[in-house]
């Protein structure tokens, strides 16, 4: 339980101590409240914390880090905290499924997958190989970006996955990360320890500042997906749907006016400008679902043969990362 | 795109002899949940309605013989509310469906019966250019598939069948295979537990199907400083396409050393790469992808007539045996006159035909087949 302070148990074991939030304001808490400090610090400086202690220690360093985090109240921190939080749980989880350990642990493992994301995971009890069915892989796997996880790249027979422990574990790292992140995101707290917000408002000041202004970008050229479709069009030649939406959606993600991607549009064969607003309109969520649409993988461009790939494009996951440069 | 002249005769003429055919055969065994699903159709001017939905077939059917689509087509999904916009419909999961058609096939035989007809006055030319008759008009290829057609997309079939029940492990009950009434076969998947994939994870399925994205590294080739290196994967090469490539390149678990060669003989690591994708493109299937991958697509109703042919959408319950052109051919033997817009052969029913003369009287069936591709009209003179 220690390694595992998210499960059903850790809440349970809270519960039947009676445990208040006031206690945390007793000087006796303060070394939990110094540890749950410095496991946020770890982790906002990308480093896992791998301190491990007993499992009262471990529950309540659990609780303050959640209480922290739902108190400095930046998305931010809360995503990467949680990230770092699962990327701990990785490693107890791989260590526990390597061969040497003993059954009781493996189940215990089993227990998790099964309980927290549903999954029914067998382990050879003789090797570190462990099996899923495709449907379980696949709703995990389709959302990493390696290549390494797509699903002919692994090793398949009869409807199963057959990974080694290690895989197994990092498959669930991003759906443990969520939902971390969903328990701090649903938290009700009326009244946050004085001794912790405080702790929480120096965490704030301290680290607030990495996170604002991100993610401005100015792109210097158009990938070579786009470039086709451009040609393409610029030719007057159909393009297919396909390809219309990865143009709109590109166009649009990169900061052109709905105007813009229409007047783009002008020169297909079949242009029909009431369509192509409507359209348009519609992938910027301005119309229909109120949904913005995101520009396609790189991945799924490639499987609907509209990748175009040059050297530049090695390592992208997405067009729109394509030549451009951060703005300062 | 629909290649029928918009003529009176031959509206009022397939609309008839479709009509019958709905109302004679007004079952479609192969609907599931109809209540859960969207429909559609295309009506003979090409106009296509969509968002419908029906409790019972009894329903559908009263649809079809009032208004004769051209084309009926039903969601893949099953909806909370299958009549709803699109963003209200409530999405409750999707068939898993693979199309694959000839034309994909690029089967060398296709321009020996290709016929490029006018898109402005209908005019069947040579070749693939302006229309020599009108000197206005782009082309459009329509092709009749012939034997060597209907072998090489059942041989593709059976590969698609392989992958489904040995690698993704789908057992037979879940897989029904209909041939779409022109030139492809369609594979419908309703295992409760592929229902709920996302795009994304269809996309991924459908990459496993083609072959696209083997990497070196999963059958034990690493790149490494300006060379490779060889670490077979913990998990094997036994297993699916690591076995297929494994076998095709004569290795197993233990040909570390014979692999090491394999590489080197090929070039090195690019080399290897180069290989792999060859191996890749042989053994994977050529499916459309963007089919699959859409979960709220509509498809082609089973049993219904396939407005580009005139031939039903027909479960095929044995692939070796099954021959489209007798078994998916369901209209009446009843003659009419065609005017035909060029010579050729065609089988039909088990029936050969050879129509050399403009004006022919041939059976209904093989009249609805030429209008729909647009090489005849039916004749004012009956």
């Amino acid at each position: 339980m220690a390694k595992y302070p998210f499960l059903q148990e850790a809440s349970d074991y809270i519960q039947e101590t009676k445990f208040d939030f006031a206690e945390f304001d007793r000087p006796e808490m303060i070394h939990i409240i110094n540890r749950a400090v410095e496991k946020l610090e770890n982790e906002l400086k990308g480093k896992i914390y791998s301190n491990l202690d007993e499992y009262e220690i471990e529950i309540m360093t659990f609780l303050v880090s959640l209480l922290l985090i739902k108190s400095i109240g930046l998305e931010e921190i809360s995503k990467k905290c949680s990230l770092f939080e699962a990327m701990r749980v990785e490693r107890f989880l791989s260590t526990d499924l390597s061969i040497e350990r003993s059954q009781k642990k493996k189940l215990l493992v089993q227990k998790i997958f099964q309980e927290l994301f549903n999954i029914n995971i067998d382990f050879d009890s003789t090797s570190s190989i462990c099996k899923l069915s495709i449907p379980d892989y696949l709703l995990r796997a389709s959302k990493m970006h390696e290549q390494e996880w797509k699903l002919i790249n692994r090793s398949i027979k009869d409807g199963y996955v057959y990974l080694d422990t290690d895989e197994a574990v990092r498959l669930i790292r991003n759906e443990l990360s969520n939902l971390i992140y969903t328990r701090i995101k649903n938290m009700k707290v009326y009244e946050v320890p004085i001794l912790i917000k405080s702790k929480a408002d120096e965490l704030r000041k301290k680290y607030s500042g990495r996170y604002v202004y991100r993610n401005q970008f100015k792109i210097l050229e158009y990938p070579p997906c786009i470039k086709h479709a451009m040609e393409i069009i610029n030719k007057g030649e159909n393009l297919p749907h396909s390809a219309r939406f990865m143009l709109a959606t590109y166009m649009l993600a990169i900061g052109k006016t709905e105007e813009e991607v229409i007047e783009i549009f002008k020169n297909s064969p079949d242009y029909n400008e009431k369509i192509t607003r409507y359209q348009v309109e519609h992938l910027a969520g301005k119309k229909g679902s109120h949904i913005k649409y995101s520009v396609p993988s790189c991945d799924r461009l490639r499987s609907e043969d509209l990748c175009f790939a040059v050297k530049e494009c090695e390592n992208l996951i997405n067009p729109i990362q394509f030549g451009r440069r951060k703005l300062t | 795109m629909n290649q029928i002249e918009y003529t009176n005769e031959n509206i009022k003429f397939l609309k008839g002899v479709f009509r019958k055919y709905y109302f004679e055969n007004k079952y479609f065994p192969y609907l599931y949940s109809i209540e859960k699903r969207e429909f559609g159709y295309r009506k003979f001017d090409s106009l296509v309605v969509r968002h419908l939905s029906f409790k019972y077939i009894g329903e559908l059917v009263a649809e079809l013989v009032r208004n004769v689509p051209l084309d009926v087509y039903y969601s893949n999904a099953y909806y909370g509310f299958p009549s709803n916009p699109i963003n209200e419909k409530q999405w409750e999961g999707a068939d898993l469906i693979f199309d694959i058609d000839i034309k994909d096939l690029n089967i060398p035989c296709f321009h020996e019966h290709a016929y490029y007809i006018c898109n402005l006055c209908g005019f069947v030319n040579s070749e693939q250019k302006l229309c020599i008759n009108c000197n206005k008009g782009k082309t459009y290829d329509i092709s009749i598939p012939c034997k060597k057609c209907f072998t090489a997309i059942k041989k593709e079939a059976a590969k698609l069948l392989e992958f489904l029940r040995y690698d993704l492990g789908i057992e037979e009950k879940f897989i029904e295979i209909f041939f779409s009434g022109n030139a492809g076969f369609h594979f419908h998947v309703n295992d409760p537990s592929m229902r709920n994939l996302d795009s994304n994870s269809r996309s991924n399925v459908t990459d496993y199907i083609i072959g696209n994205g083997f990497m070196c590294e999963s059958i034990g080739v690493r790149k490494y400083r300006n060379g490779f290196m060889i670490k077979l994967p913990k998990s094997g090469i036994m297993n699916g396409w690591r076995k297929k490539i494994a076998s095709s390149l004569g290795i197993n678990q233990k040909s570390e050393l014979k692999l090491k060669h394999l590489v080197e003989a090929s070039g090195g690591y690019d080399g290897f790469r180069n290989e792999i994708n060859r191996i890749t493109k042989k053994f994977g299937v050529h499916i459309d992808s963007q089919v699959t991958n859409d979960i709220h697509r509509v498809f082609r109703l089973p049993g219904s007539i396939n407005g580009k042919s005139g031939l039903t959408k027909t479960k095929c319950e044995d692939l070796e045996s099954f021959n489209p052109n007798n078994d998916a051919c369901m209209l009446s033997d009843s003659e009419v006159y065609i005017n035909l817009k060029t010579k050729l052969k065609i089988n039909l029913k088990n029936n050969n035909f050879k129509l050399d003369n403009v004006l022919e009287k041939v059976p209904s069936y093989v009249a609805v087949y030429l209008v729909c591709k647009g090489l005849a009209t039916i004749s004012k003179n009956q």
